[in-house]
């Protein structure tokens, strides 16, 4: 890991009107694969904007490649790259022209950018369609005309926001193994935004998970899926009270879940001591589920925090 | 098959200036615009215009040599018009700066007024490559996310709509100033007819920045394709129709048109009336036309009305100015 980050926050916030869509956000994040994760309407995507100037910051600060952010904005971006979330395309263009054009407007000349123009649409494996234009664009060729003009001019970082919105499996497959890649294979750092574990879990190193403008969690995938809480659900055909009763001699948390199921926290690293306890107590579970780890802990309580504000 | 290595490759080349990234907004504008069929034809309708006045300067620098033979020509026509050729040449060498410069002068402030709707019918099928469409497709996001500001989109905006007067107004009105004098009998027509360039340029430059900033804010109007234009075509047949009316009831209702207020700029800028007296008085038969001409139309053309015409554009060019703030924006 390197010694620089690559986003720096302190205190950032961001409101419309009374609203605020990110509250108090203090980051450190060091080159890599970065997952942005969090449900619709979490504050991704401000997040990002805020990052790129492309929305003004209400308090505190950011800095992006170490460079202040709201003062040196052309630099900024002249180092990264971003795919929104939504179609943004230039009318009346070719997929080739605009990809070209894109990178003429990150500051290449037009000879190097049309070269780089056909090298990322290559890249991210559109054919002849480059030279149709974009208006008759099916969802994923326009996912990946995105990621191309993201990438043509060479950024250092590359915020992605939701790219595999809108696609098949495969799609999605292709769009992040490409994705994987940048960082993994070529160096450079991917913020990748999106509402699906599975997306960024496939793709990322590190996890931020935001949920109402607000971040919960920051660490390593590896960090996070090591922490467990020692927890687990068991279904049981007969018993429960009686196994209730035994964990409460325990002093295991025990609660009986709607479901049926007994949610047991034993805060032991294995199954072992619950499932010997039930063996004593010849109860043979239906099934026993682990408890889930930090990360999609952390996840389902920033779906929960978000359900509870709508 | 790839056309090129499939590979991701890094770029280590220079990075264009700033100016250059500006520039390459102006021209994708300027060529978006130049796709439509119907604005080519416009431009090429402007420079025929352009050619002809050329002629025409031709014709009356022919009229100024005695020994040419266009004035011979002429001069067989009938004996009123061989005077007329007599002392029009005559005139030529004790008054070049009159008959040149004077003549030019009021030539091109005729025609600078009377090509501008062109300029402006170019400008109005422009407005939807200027910004409409940008907030149609949303691209103003793409925009802002790479390495040039909102004002540098804007002014690359701004180059377009100025590119596209250029083609349609200042280009011919300045060609048909060089052509004509190159074709003069004479190399000093350029040194005569000098203050008729500086007049079309200052007249010009400013009318199509007003204008190209007018078009920036009606084009951020909306996002429909149709409405921009609409809206824009209205407010100037409208500023037409209201001339003619606002004159009997309340004058300061001319002000909304801005072709009305360029007009006035014009007549400052040409000193159309002083032109006129000029000629008046060093031309006898001129002189007795334009003692015709009606007191209330020499009043107007003497003192035009600058003040109201800058404070008209310029509560115009301020209501663009918040409409392009509030609309080309991110989002």
């Amino acid at each position: 890991m390197s010694s620089e980050p690559v986003i720096e926050t302190l205190g950032l916030s961001k409101a419309f009107g009374r609203q605020r869509a990110l509250d108090n956000v203090s980051l450190k994040v060091f080159p890599g694969s970065i997952g942005l994760l969090g449900p619709n309407g979490a504050g991704k995507s401000t997040l990002m904007k805020c990052l790129l100037q492309l929305q003004p910051i209400t308090a505190g600060s950011a800095k992006l490649l170490g460079r202040e952010v709201g003062r040196e904005g052309r630099e900024i971006r002249k180092r990264v790259g971003y795919a929104p979330e939504q179609n943004c395309h230039i009318p009346g263009m070719a997929g080739c022209e605009y990809v070209t054009y894109c990178a003429q407007l990150s500051g290449l000349p037009f000879q190097a950018a049309r070269q780089r123009a056909h090298e990322m649409l290559d890249f991210v494996g559109m054919s002849q369609e480059r030279y149709r234009r974009v208006d008759s664009y099916s969802t994923g060729m326009k996912q990946r005309l995105k990621l191309a003009q993201a990438i043509v001019h060479d950024p250092e970082i590359v915020f992605l926001d939701e790219p595999a919105n809108g696609l098949d499996p495969k799609g999605q497959a292709q769009i992040l193994e490409l994705v994987q890649g940048l960082w993994r294979i070529h160096g450079i750092t991917v913020i990748l935004s999106s509402h699906l574990l599975h997306d960024v879990e496939q793709v990322c190193e590190q996890i931020i998970i935001i949920a109402r403008g607000r971040v919960l969690v920051h660490d390593t995938l590896e960090n996070l899926k090591a922490r467990k809480r020692g927890a687990a659900e068991v279904v049981l055909a007969r018993g429960h009270s009686e196994l209730q009763a035994a964990c409460r001699g325990k002093n295991w948390l025990c609660d009986l879940l709607p479901n049926g199921h007994l949610r047991i926290e034993h805060r032991a690293d294995t199954l072992n001591p619950l499932l010997t306890l039930m063996h004593e107590l010849q109860l043979p579970p239906l099934e026993v589920i682990p408890s889930p780890n930090a990360l999609e802990e952390t996840f389902v309580q920033a779906l929960e925090i978000s359900h509870a504000a709508a | 098959m790839p056309l090129h290595d499939a590979h991701y490759q890094h770029w280590g080349g220079a990075h264009t200036g700033i100016w250059g990234r500006r520039w390459v907004i102006a021209q994708n504008g300027l060529s978006a615009c130049l796709r439509s069929k119907l604005l080519r034809y416009v431009v090429l309708v402007s420079w025929v215009g352009g050619l002809l006045m050329a002629a025409f300067l031709f014709f009356l620098g022919q009229l100024l040599v005695p020994d040419s033979n266009m004035t011979r020509w002429v001069m067989q026509i009938s004996p009123d018009i061989r005077a007329f050729v007599r002392m029009f040449t005559s005139w030529l060498q004790d008054h070049p700066e009159v008959s040149v410069g004077t003549t030019q002068n009021v030539l091109f402030y005729y025609y600078g007024v009377y090509s501008m709707p062109l300029s402006i019918i170019a400008l109005g099928m422009a407005l939807p490559a200027l910004i409409t469409r940008d907030l149609a497709s949303n691209a103003i996001l793409i925009y802002s996310s790479k390495a040039v500001t909102r004002g540098d989109y804007l002014l690359g905006k701004f180059c377009t709509a100025f590119g596209v007067m250029t083609l349609t107004w200042l280009g011919p009105l300045c060609g048909a100033w060089f052509v004509g004098n190159l074709l003069a009998p004479d190399w000093t027509f350029f040194w005569h007819a000098r203050i008729a360039l500086i007049h079309v340029l200052i007249f010009g430059l400013s009318s199509m920045a007003v204008l190209s900033l007018l078009a920036l804010g009606v084009s951020a109007v909306s996002s429909r394709e149709k409405s921009t234009p609409a809206l824009w075509f209205t407010w100037w047949v409208l500023g037409l129709a209201i001339q003619p009316i606002a004159l009997h009831t309340l004058q300061w209702l001319r002000h909304l048109s801005f072709g009305y207020n360029l007009k006035q700029i014009a007549l400052a800028v040409f000193h159309l009336g002083r032109e006129l007296q000029t000629a008046q008085d060093s031309i006898p038969i001129l002189g007795q036309l334009l003692r015709q001409v009606p007191p209330a139309t020499r009043a107007a053309l003497d003192h035009p009305l600058l003040g109201g015409a800058v404070m008209g554009l310029a509560v115009m060019l301020l209501t663009a100015a918040l409409i392009v703030n509030k609309r080309v924006v991110p989002e």
